[in-house]
């Protein structure tokens, strides 16, 4: 599943990867477009309390795709 | 992996680096006209420069540090994540030992009722309630605090500038209403410090023990709200060069984000070294002065605002004061300074928002905090980040209400999409 919260002001880069964790498929794994600086530091927090492992890649000036997959 | 691919990888890694490099150059030329304007400043007034830098440094290290304290109260109830708040209390510690010391060389006898010059000290009320809970609600809504939508203007987002624009339109009709609040409540509320009573070493001791009661208790909350994860260790490489050592130390500092502890403790340490020239940090004070000097162009402006000659923090400057006066100068150079973080670690970008609807909670939010911080005579910086340290009791009951709020806020963001 693919999430693009870029533009978002705080907090909802977090909150919406959050809700889209919950509703995820065990077997699926969720990637997250942002460009929130904080969103890097707070979801794979939130993510790691959900059993999910973060790989954080830059894919351009300012933004980056948090992929989370169960770990 | 066929040719085209490969082709296609190197064509984007290639465009990455150079994008890379305009960022840096662009960080490097903001920081050299920063430095222009500094030197500049210090053959007007010494004051000017010293502001004006402490600005750049105070942005820096924001940016640096994704440094907001809306998130440290906000995400308590939202995400049961303390991370922020504890960077906040090690912040608040390192502060309050150094403004100790410094107010102690001002005012070396105490209990007979006079302050140390500066010391963020206000007269505690409804006042400070009701101001700290708007402001709590205002900074969750808007996205970010006064501080944090200065540094994330510099950052490139629109919301925030969007937001600061509600901050100043909320702190112009703070002053409208102030005279009434001013003869109601705000003028015969006393002022509390701790030393008077306490003397320096207890006042400290008493607030060293509260931020420690504060830490125990984030934490217990941390653990009952979710499962506590041991902090993220960085992987260490042996680096092969002293090259390659000092590349990884500026990635570090330049690149990568710090952890919140290290801004919190390098703000704090910033605002007492501050305070050695005039008084501590805070925001609405110069975004006061814009507000009133625009409102005042259009014949709007509140007229003569009783009693506010008599007080420190945040309070008004008298209206002879300058648009590009040191604390105005101070927020332009927490914008540039977070401008010139940005752009070296390529983290600048004009972020703006989609939904209409984002655009209602930044000024709204930002109305509600400029609003509230006209009647709690400060922000977050003014009347918690400095009053704490200060050894004020108006700074801990305006935290209590700022987490009111901040609870509050959380509850409305919940049913907004």
């Amino acid at each position: 599943m693919k999430l693009d919260v870029r533009g978002e002001i705080c907090p909802y880069p977090q909150v919406k990867t959050v809700a889209a964790l919950k509703k995820l498929a065990p077997s699926d794994q969720l990637e997250v477009l942002t460009d929130h600086p904080p969103a890097l530091e707070t979801v794979p927090a939130q993510a790691a309390r959900l059993g999910y492992v973060a790989e954080i890649a830059e894919v351009g000036t300012a933004e980056w795709c948090i992929v989370l997959r169960k770990g | 992996m066929s040719t085209p691919d490969v082709a296609q990888r190197s064509v984007r890694s290639s465009a990455a680096s150079r994008a890379r490099s305009f960022n840096i150059a662009r960080g490097v030329a903001a920081a050299a006209a920063a430095f222009v304007i500094l030197v500049g400043t210090a053959s007007i007034d010494r004051l000017l420069a010293v502001f004006w830098l402490f600005g750049l440094a105070f942005g820096f290290v924001l940016q640096r540090s994704r440094f907001c304290f809306a998130s440290a109260f906000r995400d308590l109830f939202l995400l049961g994540d303390t991370r922020v708040m504890k960077g906040i209390i090690a912040g608040l510690a390192v502060a309050t030992a150094g403004f100790a010391v410094l107010m102690a060389r001002l005012l070396p006898e105490v209990g007979f009722g006079s302050l140390p010059p500066g010391a963020t000290v206000l007269p505690l009320g409804i006042h400070t309630l009701v101001g700290g809970v708007l402001f709590g609600i205002g900074m969750v809504l808007a996205g970010g605090c006064t501080s944090g939508s200065l540094y994330r203007v510099g950052e490139g987002y629109v919301g925030s500038m969007v937001a600061l624009l509600g901050i100043m339109l909320g702190l112009e009709i703070s002053s409208h209403t102030w005279n009434w609040w001013w003869e109601s409540h705000i003028s015969h509320a006393p002022r509390i410090w701790f030393p008077e009573q306490l003397g320096y070493l207890g006042g400290t001791l008493l607030t060293f023990g509260a931020l420690l009661l504060c830490f125990l208790a984030v934490s217990w909350w941390e653990f009952r709200t979710s499962i506590m994860l041991p902090p993220k260790r960085d992987e260490v490489h042996a680096a092969s060069s002293l090259g390659e050592h000092l590349r990884a130390l500026g990635h570090t500092v330049f690149v990568k984000g710090w952890p919140v502890v290290v801004g919190g403790v390098a703000l704090a340490t910033l605002n007492v070294y501050l305070y050695t020239y005039r008084h501590p940090w805070g925001v609405v004070a110069g975004l006061g002065i814009w507000a009133d000097k625009f409102a005042s162009a259009f014949n709007l402006g509140a007229g003569e605002l009783l009693g506010r000659s008599s007080l420190a923090g945040c309070a008004f400057e008298p209206d002879t004061a300058s648009a590009l006066g040191h604390m105005p100068l101070l927020n332009l150079g927490v914008i540039a300074g977070a401008f010139i973080a940005a752009s070296l670690a390529s983290e600048f970008k004009l972020r703006v928002p989609k939904q209409p609807l984002r655009y209602v909670q930044s000024i709204g939010g930002g109305v509600l905090m400029g609003y509230s911080a006209g009647l709690a005579l400060g922000c977050t910086v003014g009347a918690f980040f400095s009053a704490i340290p200060s050894l004020a009791l108006n700074g801990w009951v305006f935290a209590g209400a700022l987490a009111v709020g901040a609870y509050i806020g959380v509850k409305v963001l919940n049913r907004i999409p």
